[in-house]
């Protein structure tokens, strides 16, 4: 889902940033849907944005916040290229979900909300992913990976270097 | 509207559809406790403090968010209701701070008043712990997040009264709270520091600061702020004999729960250490304390012997738009039958003068026709020449609520980048001075389109044609060329001002300050009676008045060409009808206007004796070189004011005056309604109202005026002025009521033919050229008022005062070879003076400005007028620019 280089996002691209709010101001409540795109496209808001969405949408910009800090899933901060989320849930907390948390944690040397330097990876945790029968689980950008072991684990992050697409 | 039945604590009651279970208790007396709930602001269900049980369902409900509807069994404080409450009130000080004995708070925190009024003292719940204390570097507001309730009384104020929308709700969950857009302190925000949001917090949350440890306070006085022309009720909180707190006042109609930096920060300069405290007369070595015996006898004395000498032409008084409309009556009364003088005249004159006329040639009416709140009925807004957010906030509010709540379109006619030109929809930005080619050339593109009432123009007004003709060179290409302003914008404007159902003009000294301000006036009118869009609701004409007695100064008739109530001085059975009255002969021969006094003051002049109340014309009037010389140079010169002000030094006898806080009287604002001044603290040391001075100064000179008190000065004024009937009786009479305004025109009638009079305008802009190539603009800024004689007199507004920096565009710095930081002279033809250079982008080229808050500016502006001119530009002057060499 975010195929632009994530180092690159430091250096926002405001003209593009323009393009797409106009592309959703004429929209019925076009606030989320718009913030979506930003941040498909983007891989974050960036803050520098809000005041020309809230111009755009005649909103004012704090109100405009309120709304991106109220969803988890709405972004202010660059992300890395790849979304590791461990699951939390209780299947994979019985068969061991915690652990295999501390060891991704170790793996990608960051904690939980935190982007690698590299913007490579970003570490999150869910509370449950809804295949239970394969805990326990974890998601790597958008790719579910089933009945985890620090094995698999540690080949997982070592394999095909950063490719995680499919 | 249909009734609902409701049951409400076993009493059955009735209300209309819609309305809250809240509200509908509150009108029948039944008190529920509530945090967020704002009379003012849309219900948001936060603190759910005020939920209710229905007996019929079980349900507890939220009442400020649950409508009636028939057969409810409301129960408001039901042991159910009650436990839940407590439930409430615990949580919220679970994680609540601890420090109510030291909180400013106080008594009027309404968390604690809620606290004690349930039983709770101790929590057994395990506390949460405190998010950090913020401290802001803003010398107003302090927040402290450990006493925030998350009620949305200060997101919702800011948003709805103010429509700034500086704080929102921030995060979520037990992280959430009001935070600015990247939770920066305010002063990096748009924040005015209007103080709504402090008025509002129900907690300690957000308090004033720097104000020293107050606490409770047991007397509070309902008063009228006394800077701008929109005269917000204000309330005053006093302990020990000072006014602690200034608050927008609980009357709905004048300040509708906000007030701006102003009325809320500003009122303490009565305080002030300046103050003058005892009378003072002009002896060999300077000025020496006297009594007010010794000196009310030396300044009636001072002023006999000048009339003695010269004549009571050569005297003249200077009324204020600062002083109560009974103040100016009784100055007026005075200059007339004390002095034998109509030389009277008030600063506000300058520019009211214009709107009078005009608006009286055209509508009949002199001043604004319609009320503030009738502006979010418009569908149209349209300003032209002034700036409401900083010259009268309670304006520029309603006009954002309109335009955010109300889809009414806004067009700004502005040079200027103002805070509402990014509410517009249409922002034209003719050259400094075009206006009226620009309004010309739209009331002929309005014309040209077909878009005028025809019914309304053949019927309702004349000189149509006289009209029409005169308009025929202001084609679009005219008017591009002269105003900057593309004939699509014009077209544009026309359209949008013309096709709308209900459209309003809003215009002030921006037009009325021009030398021609009342043929631009007419040109404004114009537009109104095209398009019908006078006298009908959501319509009309509004100026803006820049002081907050300037309608009602001129309404008394402290102006040298009308009896109160403009009732005209030429007129032999009107002056017989007031000497009749008064029991004294009128002069018949017109007075003087106060430019007139200080062009023709001085040793060879007319002008040999003056008394000035509550002006300080030698700091505040243009040419300020001049007016000083003048008033230096007087035999005589008496003057009143609240401190030892640049005139008040040049006077041989000062007289000490109470501020607005200390005495009783009205207000008239820029609607024409009236706000009462209540004294709320004893005057600072010996000093007396003004009404009480003018008063002992009349009986000094062996010529009493028949009051004894101020009621019977109001008496006098209602019985006089027509439009003042009844006026002194209680605030809000002047209601937002279209009948009221009705009335006013009917009782103005007698002045109308009946018809509305279109008026031909020509017009030839002054254009700057040769010597003086750059045109100068004063930038008033919202802390400062006028030239900041009060309010550079509060502390907390002074850390506000901007450097006195001439703004350049970059462009014109660029060509006259200056960067930003030299220091440069300004030379106008009246006086020249230096400053530090700074850029502005939004300057448009050829315009150059500094803060009018720096009086030093009026020195460049010319008291003259040009040949041919009505009188003189005071809006702009025009300069040149040069630089100083370091080592000159």
């Amino acid at each position: 889902m975010c195929n632009v280089d994530a180092k690159d996002s430091s250096r926002i691209d405001m003209g593009r940033v323009r393009e797409i709010v106009g592309e959703y101001s004429e929209n019925r409540w076009p606030l989320i849907p718009l913030v979506q795109k930003l941040q498909d496209e983007m891989g974050y808001i960036p803050p520098e944005s809000i005041p020309v969405i809230a111009g755009a949408l005649g909103l004012f910009p704090s109100e405009v916040q309120g709304v991106i800090s109220f969803y988890t899933q709405l972004y202010n901060e660059p992300r890395g290229k790849n979304v590791v989320r461990v699951c939390r849930g209780t299947a994979c907390h019985v068969r061991g979900g915690k652990t295999i948390l501390k060891l991704v944690k170790q793996e990608l040397g960051i904690e939980e909300g935190e982007t690698t330097e590299d913007m490579e990876y970003t570490l999150e945790t869910v509370a449950c992913i809804g295949v239970c029968a394969l805990a326990p689980t974890m998601v790597v950008s958008n790719r579910v990976y089933g009945n985890m072991n620090p094995k698999r684990l540690r080949q997982l992050f070592k394999k095909d270097g950063n490719r995680h697409d499919g | 509207m249909q009734q609902v039945t409701i049951t409400l604590n076993k009493r059955e009651i009735s209300g209309q559809a819609g309305m809250t279970v809240l509200n509908l208790a509150l009108e029948a007396g039944v008190e529920i406790p509530t945090l967020c709930n704002d009379p003012h602001l849309t219900p948001a269900g936060a603190c759910r403090l005020c939920l209710v049980e229905d007996e019929k369902s079980g349900a507890l409900l939220v009442s400020c968010v649950t409508p009636i509807s028939p057969g409810m069994k409301i129960n408001t404080d039901s042991p159910r209701v009650v436990a839940h409450r407590r439930t409430i009130v615990k949580l919220m000080l679970a994680s609540h701070s601890d420090s109510c004995v030291v909180c400013d708070k106080g008594n009027r925190c309404r968390l604690r008043q809620f606290a004690a009024d349930l039983g709770i003292g101790r929590i057994e719940l395990e506390r949460i712990p405190q998010p950090a204390l913020i401290r802001e570097a803003n010398p107003y507001i302090t927040r402290d997040l450990s006493k925030c309730i998350l009620c949305a009384r200060c997101i919702r104020a800011c948003q709805e009264l103010v429509v700034e929308g500086v704080v929102d709700y921030y995060r979520r969950g037990f992280k959430t709270q009001p935070a600015t857009l990247g939770d920066n302190p305010l002063e990096k925000t748009d924040c005015t520091f209007c103080g709504t949001c402090v008025a509002v917090c129900p907690t300690g949350a957000l308090m004033e600061k720097d104000s020293a440890y107050q606490g409770t306070t047991k007397t509070a006085v309902m008063t009228t702020c006394p800077f701008c022309g929109c005269g917000c009720a204000v309330r005053l909180e006093i302990k020990g004999g000072k006014a602690v707190r200034a608050l927008p006042g609980k009357n709905r109609m004048s300040s509708r729960g906000a007030l701006c930096v102003r009325g809320s920060y500003g009122e303490d300069f009565t305080h002030s250490k300046e103050r003058l405290l005892r009378p003072l007369l002009r002896d060999e070595g300077g000025f020496r304390e006297v009594s007010w015996d010794e000196a009310l006898a030396a300044a009636a004395a001072g002023l006999q012997q000048v009339k003695d000498s010269f004549g009571a032409g050569s005297l003249a008084v200077f009324g204020s738009p600062k002083c109560s409309n009974e103040e100016n009556y009784l100055l007026q009364m005075f200059a007339r039958t004390v002095l034998g003088t109509n030389n009277i005249d008030n600063s506000a004159n300058l520019y009211n003068a214009a709107t009078r006329e005009g608006l009286g040639a055209s509508v009949g009416f002199p001043g604004t026709t319609n009320h503030l709140s009738a502006l979010e009925q418009a569908n149209v807004i349209m300003i032209a020449g002034t700036d409401p957010a900083v010259s009268a906030p309670q304006v520029a509010y309603t006009i954002k609520r309109a335009v955010k709540f109300k889809q009414t379109r806004l067009i700004v006619i502005d040079p200027r980048r103002t805070k509402l030109a990014s509410f517009a929809q249409l922002w034209l930005r003719p050259k400094f001075g075009t206006d009226p080619v620009l309004l010309n050339a739209i009331a002929r593109s309005i014309i040209e389109g077909g878009l005028l009432d025809t019914e309304f123009v053949v019927r309702k007004t004349d000189n149509f044609e006289a009209m029409h003709k005169a308009l025929e060179k202001y084609t679009p290409e005219y008017a591009e060329s002269i105003t900057g302003v593309s004939r699509e914008e014009i077209d544009k404007a026309a359209r949008l001002y013309a096709a709308a159902a209900t459209s309003v003009i809003i215009f002030g000294t921006g037009i009325t300050k021009q030398s021609r301000g009342a043929d631009s006036v007419k040109a404004l009118a114009n537009l109104a009676l095209l398009t019908a869009n006078i006298w009908c609701r959501g319509c009309g004409i509004y100026a803006m008045q820049k002081d907050s007695n300037a309608q009602g100064a001129c309404d008394m008739g402290a102006i040298p060409d009308f009896l109160p109530g403009y009732q005209h001085i030429f007129n032999y059975h009107i002056r017989k009808k007031f000497e009749r009255h008064w029991q004294k002969s009128l002069p018949s021969k017109q007075g003087i206007s106060a430019a007139d006094m200080f062009l023709g003051a001085g040793k060879d002049g007319k002008i040999r004796g003056m008394y000035v109340v509550g002006e300080n014309p030698a700091a505040s009037w243009a040419q300020t070189d001049l007016v000083r010389n003048a008033l230096s140079s007087l035999e005589f010169l008496v003057v009143q004011d609240l401190f030892l002000s640049e005139t008040a030094k040049l006077a041989h006898v000062v007289l000490p005056a109470a501020s607005f806080a200390e005495k009783d009287g009205t207000f008239t604002n820029f609607e024409g309604r009236i706000g009462h001044l209540r004294r709320a603290v004893r005057p600072a040391g010996e000093s007396l109202p003004d009404w009480q001075i003018i008063l002992r100064l009349a009986g000094q000179l062996g010529q009493p005026l028949p009051f004894a008190d101020l009621q019977q000065v109001m008496d006098d004024i209602e019985e006089f002025i027509p439009l003042y009937e009844g006026y002194c009786h209680e605030d809000g009479r002047f209601d937002d009521d279209w009948s009221f305004w009705e009335q006013r025109r009917d009782s103005c009638r007698q002045s109308l033919s009946g018809f509305a009079r279109f008026s031909a305008v020509g017009f030839e802009p002054e254009a700057a050229s040769g010597d003086y190539p750059y045109t100068l603009v004063l930038q008033s800024s919202l802390p400062h008022f006028g030239s900041g004689a009060r309010t550079g007199k509060v502390s907390r507004l002074r850390r506000f005062l901007t450097e006195p920096h001439l703004l350049v565009n970059p462009g014109d710095a660029e060509k006259l070879g200056l960067t930003a930081g030299a220091r440069v002279r300004i030379v106008s033809p009246a006086a020249a003076l230096s400053a530090v250079l700074k850029t502005d982008a939004d300057l448009p080229t050829g315009t150059v400005s500094l803060p009018a808050s720096f009086p030093e500016a009026n020195r460049l502006f010319c008291l003259e007028k040009k040949p041919g001119a009505g009188r003189a530009s005071l809006n702009v002057c025009y300069v040149r620019i040069e630089r100083i060499e370091h080592n000159v």
